[in-house]
């Protein structure tokens, strides 16, 4: 008895969390006015592709997409290769002052994103990064949140694995990439994925960093659409889908890895 | 295959914690050495760092007649065996052994050839396209072994290969390691802190102790003229029986225990030796089997015996003297269990007697 309840009351969080977001899918199909009717619809009458035509056409969306795309991307390879460096260097290697300088860059940790924006944003400028790719993905290169998890779980690698390497004639650069990356493969995937999804989520910074509507990511373009279309539901529907669609990709392709990283970064074995 | 020499090695940590002390060693051409010492005597570090894997704080290491203090571990040409195996958890077997070959850059024919070969020789043929986790403990040192066969290296280390596996199996990869040893015929340094792999696989053991080398010899050599207490206590199992006491004059010389419990005249052989010590504080140390319960002349003790230990081949006679535990082990002739008291008997050839302070042999 007590399971059926626990069941329905899931199935009814399911659906009411899921509602909204099968209602933007079906809106943006709907052809225009249609989404605004009363009694509202759930489906639309027949499927109207000439939002997403127009999005990506005449709107230049899939330019925003590339932005998008090309930005994430190299934030999120960046971020793997710098913070799994770090990351290792703080776990395995013996330096003067390695837990002090550690501790330093968690205390960091505390300071608000905001705080930093401005500084950060005249150090780009200054370097001529303004309105370039550069502008969100050299800041987004390394984070501290990344290096303490890889931290963590480079901290379970026996060191033995590490030595049978060297004596096996490994270097160093060859034994992090062909002996530690591997084997830090369900964190990598989770930290990719939280890079990912927070770069491409990411709308503050975008917005500061790119004044020229022709470098705009998709969330700020989305805005901005917004702003000039603000009666078009159906055309804001399919904006927010194409949004939504990549990550939700990436998400789906990688989540097995994902659950297995948290957990395994957690339990040391 | 090399000599590999230690001179003067010592091993500080911070400055002021020193784990190895000025060792002294030379391992011969195809020797198979061990080092054998209690936890944290510093066996292991020194290993390590004939491995190049610890910096050595003092001293000097050769292997083949180069000193490699400087030379990295990769450039030593050796390959070491560790205690939990450290496979590479994400390649197959036939990976793990042709990782070092494959850095090596040798061809890809030559790494086939050699890990085919070591997973013969280890009877693993069948494994070669497993991961490390669907290995037992056995297979998985196995397979840590071949890793280190197939670079054919001029020397092995193994820092306490058996001691994740059980008994059993303990047993049987001990004179497997030994055998592959005699194929092989490689020089091999082996760290364990277990006596009985020391005195069944070695050539030659070196006994640590407090990062201090106590005696350096063969096996029997080790069991039969300790060089101090602390080996004679060491090597054997069951330990060696001490009981302290002094030397008198009295016909000759002789032994008398605390409590006078044992006293016997010592062989006349050792007088010599043994003149410096008359009045003075010494251990007796008597090995278990060195007791026997019918007389063949030797010195008699009455013993009351509170445990009887059957094993089948032996028997091992619990009993205390002057409140010391002594343990003796005699062949099953008889019904022990049937009564308390005992005559022991035991000869004056093979004891030994020990500088109570020092703790040096003396006779």
């Amino acid at each position: 008895m007590k399971k059926y309840l626990v069941i329905s009351i899931a199935i009814i969080l399911g659906v009411m969390t899921f509602l909204p977001f099968l209602w933007m899918i079906s809106a943006s199909f709907m052809s225009t006015g249609a989404a605004n009717t009363y009694p509202p619809k759930l489906f639309p009458d027949k499927f109207d592709f000439s939002h997403y035509q127009n999005l990506l056409t005449r709107l230049n969306l899939a330019r925003y997409l590339l932005n998008s795309l090309v930005i994430s991307l190299g934030v999120t390879f960046f971020s793997l290769l710098l913070n799994s460096m770090a990351g290792y260097a703080f776990a395995k290697y013996r330096f003067a002052r390695k837990k002090r300088l550690f501790k330093f860059l968690l205390s960091s940790m505390i300071i608000p994103g905001q705080v930093t924006m401005l500084p950060v944003f005249l150090i780009l400028k200054n370097m001529g990064f303004i309105n370039t790719y550069f502008a969100i993905i050299v800041p987004g290169m390394a984070s501290i949140f990344g290096i303490f998890l890889i931290r963590q779980y480079a901290l379970s690698i026996p060191d033995s694995l590490i030595e049978a390497a060297k004596m096996d004639g490994a270097t160093e650069l060859q034994i992090y990439f062909r002996v530690i990356l591997p084997l830090c493969k369900p964190i990598l995937v989770t930290l990719g994925l939280f890079t990912f999804m927070g770069t491409w989520n990411d709308f503050l910074w975008p917005l500061i960093v790119m004044t020229d509507s022709s470098m705009y990511t998709m969330p700020v373009a989305l805005a901005n659409l917004m702003s000039e279309h603000v009666q078009d539901t159906e055309l804001m529907m399919a904006g927010s889908v194409i949004t939504i669609v990549p990550v939700l990709i990436v998400f789906l392709a990688l989540q097995k890895y994902y659950i297995k990283g948290i957990m395994m970064g957690s339990v040391k074995e | 295959m090399a000599a590999v020499k230690l001179i003067n090695v010592s091993k500080v940590y911070d400055g002021k914690n020193k784990v190895v002390h000025e060792v002294d060693l030379e391992i011969n051409d195809k020797e198979f050495v061990v080092l054998v010492g209690p936890s944290g005597c510093g066996k292991s570090t020194t290993l390590r760092m004939i491995a190049g894997l610890e910096e050595i704080s003092e001293g000097e290491i050769f292997i083949d007649g180069k000193l490699v203090n400087n030379v990295q571990s990769k450039d030593r040409d050796i390959a070491m065996v560790f205690q939990n195996y450290a496979l590479y958890p994400h390649m197959t077997v036939f990976d793990n052994m042709a990782f070092g070959l494959k850095l090596r850059k040798f061809s890809k024919n030559e790494i086939t050839e050699r890990v085919n070969h070591a997973a013969k020789i280890l009877d693993m043929e069948h494994l070669l396209d497993r991961k490390p986790k669907q290995l037992s403990g056995g297979q998985r040192q196995r397979v840590a072994v071949g890793r280190a066969i197939v670079r054919k290296p001029k020397v092995f280390l193994f820092d306490e290969p058996l001691s994740n596996l059980d008994a059993k199996l303990r047993v049987q990869m001990r004179a497997e390691i030994t055998r592959l040893h005699q194929r092989l015929e490689a020089t091999t340094i082996y760290v364990t802190h277990d006596q009985t792999e020391a005195m069944t696989m070695g050539d030659r053991i070196v006994v640590l102790k407090d990062g201090i080398v106590q005696q350096v010899d063969s096996p029997m050599n080790l069991y039969n003229r300790p060089a101090n207490k602390f080996v004679a206590g060491f090597i054997g199992s069951p330990a060696i029986n001490f009981i302290d006491g002094k030397i008198v004059k009295e016909n000759g010389l002789a032994f008398i225990s605390r409590e006078k419990l044992i006293s016997f005249q010592l062989s006349p052989d050792n007088s010599e030796k043994l003149i410096p010590y008359i009045g003075r504080d010494v251990t007796l140390g008597i090995r278990p089997e060195e007791f026997r319960i019918e007389s063949k002349g030797g010195y008699k003790i009455n013993v009351e015996v509170d445990l009887v230990e059957q094993l089948g081949s032996d028997v091992y006679l619990h009993f205390n003297l002057e409140g010391i535990p002594f343990i003796g082990r005699v062949k099953p002739t008889m019904d022990f269990r049937s009564r308390k008291e005992f005559e022991l008997y035991f000869g004056s050839e093979m004891i030994h007697l020990f500088d109570s302070a020092e703790g040096k042999k003396i006779n």
